[in-house]
């Protein structure tokens, strides 16, 4: 009865085609234009220990894979403690009676073994309702230190095949660490896995560090560093452990650099004389380019994923708005225009979004509009939210968030591009300015 | 020239805790600093750090997203550039500041307006550009640390550092 | 302080600021090199990219694909599970023939432990997993997006899609009624709700629930006497037994819609039957709709419509092997995939007790066309 009376209120739209439809030859026709946005339900039990030292990854390897798909919130775990069946062989055959009385609409079963320090991870995904197999079952082969890992790219496999899109959970985060009061905050580069595991330090905290981005393949990262007194590029070579300053000049300042897509090119502001505009830099040859020439401050850039476009910010117009502008410079078009100020652009990985920082009536929010400025979305709202960063698939965007007072500090935090799923991201001190790795290979 | 640049480092540094730990300097910072000398400050030797900073007054604030100089702040300028065509041996470095309430690159480049305003007027006043570098910080270094405008204006300032009477 | 204090402080402190610098850097190079960064050593970085090091994908686990002919096992195939133990039998059907799964070997007797089986349209409670966990948030709306806003049901009404009053025996009832707990739909709201949009997230969402709807509409003039309560209320000892539906206001409604639908003489058996009315699609749409789960499709399949066909039996319950992908179009393949199997996820669980359909037009609907269309659900 309660149907009905939801049909009333939501069927207004239907009314035309259904009438129209009434008498049919064939089948029955109808259209389903109404939804529910709500997570999926799976269920994945401790993976089958396959030789004695498999176990104790078994059941970790599921957890990291739980808490990888359920952390999107696009998926919610039907915990064991309800589970019917027990997987206890990754070749026997799955129960599906079991799983969907539980209400589990996708199911993970894998199966691990360990070789001295060789771990294999094999798994299958199964439509529990549909009763058959979500794609074929895949195997992993690595060392048992890179566990995680693994896990994290069953995960990738699961989301993509429920999701349609890639998934982005064997990734990494290179951040500021933030430790120590507010007028003494000692900052060092840090990177983690996406979920806050595996933190390693990159630098020590005696000189500042700012706003720390990955080159396109992840191998190195750009940053900004007061180690000489004055703000200066520096990039960090993740694989050799090395790093090689790009010196603009004695006493010239520069910062916000980040990669062109061919990993060559930096892009970056440089401040003379007090006025701040961006430049372009070939790392190899250090051969320098202006690319915009106002009186104003001209900062923040982000490139398109085809590098044919530089998103950045500037106040020309009176106050901090969003630009785009070809990537060798030229003439820029503004895309920002509602109330307030907007800062930070960053160009999604997809291309068809950017987000940014907006700051209007004293608050703080992190939003998302389409490059051209439509369709402009506020994700979140609070005393100080900055710096997006866009997880490889476009879903989902992690920022700083600084909470207000003479105690206040830096965390981090993720949201989806939806805006829901809004939660911190763990991580052992205070922590700002994250960038997001790509899927790494 | 390594050990210089060296020396102005930690000066800079070392000053800038200074800042934030001795009181005394913190009820100067009207931007009316010059002539503002409370009555122990007769002591200090004039040609000294301490009566550059005191005396005459080593910040100017600014208003809010703006790096113009106000009256008040040309007034401490002025002084500024008097004891340091006095004390020609000193080189200065001005940091440029912002409050919290703005993105983090973008208050680099704000403070390295606020610093390079303080520097055009010195320059005017007859320092040689020559001994005035600027830096900015942007609200990496706030001096006050609560979130209302009572800390926001101490924090939106440049700050001129004497390096040392070392010439250069 | 004195004023000579102070400078001798300050001065005191110039000096051992030197030191301290001087000591933490005695022999730090230029900066404007290429140098080893020093928190890392090279042995730590081996351990550490050993660890980073990229698992190696073997696309098909050896085992898993090769479908093993095994001789027929002695029991009937895994299929048709017996599963009388489900609260409500699932439509089960031959299954395609399914390389991956059908063939796999051993057809292990595995211990069957006679469980409890919860009932098939109740949720497990998962208290652990409510999403929200930002700290500093407040008790925010609920975190499903449903085409109408539900409030929080009663704490101890089950969450089911479908809702459904509570049934309790009853004394001396005339016919037998089955024992039903009370369910209502899961709390939801019917917008994303942002920590942005919140505040008017709320006035937007209890504007329905305070609205004067009417609060019910009898059902198609089926005989059978049935017991309802609001789930909301508790049940009453005294109810009203044999609502007369002729009197309730929305009996017009329902006429109005048949007259809508064009077919005013349903009275007439006939064997094919006449058309649906406009409610009886209405409430199969909406029966379908509360499964149809968009929430986990990428952007790309929610650009994509599905066409999806599917049989019924006569019992209103889905065929799963008849249901197919029929059309589709705004996506890629990939996207059409992942739409196709959400919209099958929707008939199939929603109709696993079967839809309610008027049995004597069968013929009417035992074949379906449903057009999944989520223009309407990309952002909302």
């Amino acid at each position: 009865m309660k149907n009905f009376l939801a049909a009333l209120l939501i069927g207004a739209s239907a009314l035309g085609n259904a009438g129209a439809a009434a008498a049919q030859d064939g089948p029955l026709r109808i259209e389903i234009d109404q939804g529910v946005i709500e997570p999926l339900p799976y269920a994945v039990p401790d993976f089958v220990p396959e030789t004695a030292a498999a176990s104790e990854y078994a059941s970790q390897i599921a957890r990291v894979i739980a808490s990888d798909l359920s952390g999107t919130g696009l998926f919610r775990e039907v915990p064991a403690s309800a589970h019917i069946s027990k997987v206890t062989g990754f070749d026997n055959p799955v129960k599906y009676a079991d799983w969907k009385a539980v209400n589990a609409q996708a199911l993970i079963t894998g199966g691990v073994s360990v070789n001295g320090n060789r771990l294999t991870v094999r798994f299958r995904g199964y439509d529990v309702f549909a009763e058959n197999e979500l794609g074929s079952g895949l195997q992993f082969t690595g060392t048992t230190e890179g566990w995680r890992r693994m896990a994290h790219k069953v995960s990738d496999a699961i989301y993509s095949r429920i999701t349609g899109e890639s998934g982005y959970f064997d990734s990494r985060v290179v951040y500021v660490s933030e430790s120590g009061p507010k007028n003494d905050r000692r900052k060092r580069l840090a990177i983690m896995d996406y979920d806050g595991a595996n933190v390693q330090y990159l630098t020590n905290s005696a000189s500042l560090v700012l706003a720390p981005r990955f080159s396109p393949t992840g191998d190195r990262v750009l940053y900004t560093s007061y180690e000489s007194g004055f703000p200066q590029i520096h990039v960090l070579d993740v694989g050799k452990v090395q790093r090689q300053i790009l010196s603009s000049g004695d006493g010239i300042m520069s910062f916000a650099p980040r990669f062109a897509p061919d990993g060559r090119t930096v892009v970056y502001s440089q401040t003379q004389g007090g006025n701040t505009d961006l430049f372009s830099m070939d790392i190899a040859t250090g051969a320098k380019t202006r690319l915009t020439s106002a009186p104003s401050i001209e900062t923040a850039p982000s490139f398109s994923p085809d590098g044919s476009q530089i998103v950045f910010e500037s106040d020309r117009s009176g106050s901090q708005q969003l630009y785009v502008m070809p990537a060798g410079g030229g003439e820029a078009r503004r895309i920002s225009f509602g109330k307030g100020r907007y800062g930070t652009p960053v160009w999604s990985p997809r291309g068809d979004m950017v987000a940014f920082t907006k700051q209007n009536k004293g608050r703080f929010h992190i939003g998302v509009m389409r490059t051209d400025g439509s369709e402009e979305r506020l994700l979140t709202a609070s005393f100080l939210d900055e710096g997006p960063t866009w997880a490889p698939n476009g879903r989902v965007i992690m920022f700083t968030r600084e909470s207000q007072g003479s105690t206040g500090r830096a965390l981090l935090y993720s949201v989806d591009i939806t805006g829901r799923n809004l939660k911190p991201v763990k991580t052992p001190d205070g922590a700002s300015d994250p960038a997001w790795s790509p899927l790494q290979q | 020239m390594s050990g210089l640049k060296l020396a102005m480092a930690a000066v800079a540094v070392l000053g800038l805790s200074a800042c934030s730990t001795n009181p005394w300097n913190d009820d100067l910072n009207g931007g009316a600093g010059a002539g503002g000398a409370g009555a122990g400050a007769g002591a200090l030797d004039p040609a000294s750090p301490a009566y550059f900073q005191q005396t005459v007054g080593d910040r100017v604030l600014f208003a809010v997203d703006q790096s113009s100089l106000t009256p008040a702040a040309q007034a401490t300028l002025q002084g500024q550039a008097q004891w340091l065509t006095r004390n020609a041996d000193y080189v200065v470095t001005i940091e440029g500041h912002a409050d919290e309430q703005g993105t983090r690159e973008y208050n680099l480049g704000l403070g390295a307006k606020r610093a390079n305003a303080a520097r055009e007027y010195l320059i005017s006043q007859g320092v040689a550009g020559s001994r005035i570098k600027v830096v900015s910080f942007g609200k990496e270094r706030p001096l006050e640390i609560c979130s209302d405008e009572t800390c926001y204006s101490k924090n939106r300032r440049a700050v001129t550092v004497l390096a040392g009477g070392l010439t250069g | 302080m004195q004023t000579g204090t102070k400078i001798s402080l300050a001065g005191h402190g110039l000096l051992m600021g030197w030191v301290v610098f001087g000591a933490w850097f005695p022999s730090e190079p230029l900066p404007f090199e290429v140098q080893q960064v020093a928190l890392i050593s090279a042995e730590q970085f081996e351990e550490l990219s050993q660890q980073r090091r990229a698992p190696q994908v073997s696309p098909e686990p050896a085992p898993l694909n090769e479908p093993v002919e095994v001789p027929p096992a002695p029991e009937p195939a895994p299929q048709p599970d017996p599963e009388p133990e489900t609260a409500q039998p699932e439509p089960v059907t031959p299954a395609e023939p399914d390389p991956q799964v059908a063939v796999l070997p051993e057809p292990q007797p595995e211990p069957e432990v006679p469980l409890e089986l919860p009932s098939a349209v109740e949720e497990p409670e998962v208290p652990s997993l409510v999403p929200q966990v930002a700290p500093d948030a407040q008790q925010r709306p609920a975190d499903r997006v449903a085409p109408v806003p539900v409030a929080q049901p009663e704490p101890d009404t089950a969450v089911a899609e479908i809702e459904q009053p509570e049934i309790a025996p009853e004394e001396g009832a005339e016919t037998e009624q089955e024992v039903q707990e009370a369910t209502a739909p899961e709390a939801a709201s019917d917008r994303i709700v942002t920590e942005e949009n919140e505040g008017e997230e709320l006035a937007a969402s209890a504007a329905p629930a305070a609205s004067l709807r009417p609060r019910s509409r009898p059902e198609r003039p089926q005989p059978e006497p049935e017991e309802v309560v609001e789930a909301a209320q508790p049940a009453e000892q005294e109810q009203p037994a044999d609502e007369p539906p002729a009197d309730t206001p929305s009996a017009v409604e329902d006429a109005l819609a048949e007259a809508l639908a064009g077919g005013a003489d349903v009275e007439a058996p006939e064997p094919s039957g006449p058309p649906l009315t406009l409610g009886e699609k209405e409430a199969l749409r909406v029966a379908v709709s509360q499964c149809w789960n968009v929430g986990s499709l990428s952007t790309d399949a929610l650009n994509t419509t599905v066409v999806v066909g599917v049989s019924l039996s006569e019992d209103g319950k889905p065929d799963s092997g008849s249901i197919r992908l029929l059309s589709s179009t705004g996506g890629t393949a990939l996207a059409s995939k992942q739409a196709y199997e959400a919209a099958r996820r929707a008939i199939i669980r929603c109709g696993s007790r079967g839809f309610k359909l008027p049995p004597e037009k069968y013929a009417q609907w035992r074949d379906i066309e449903m057009t999944f269309n989520p223009e309407r659900m990309r952002i909302k």
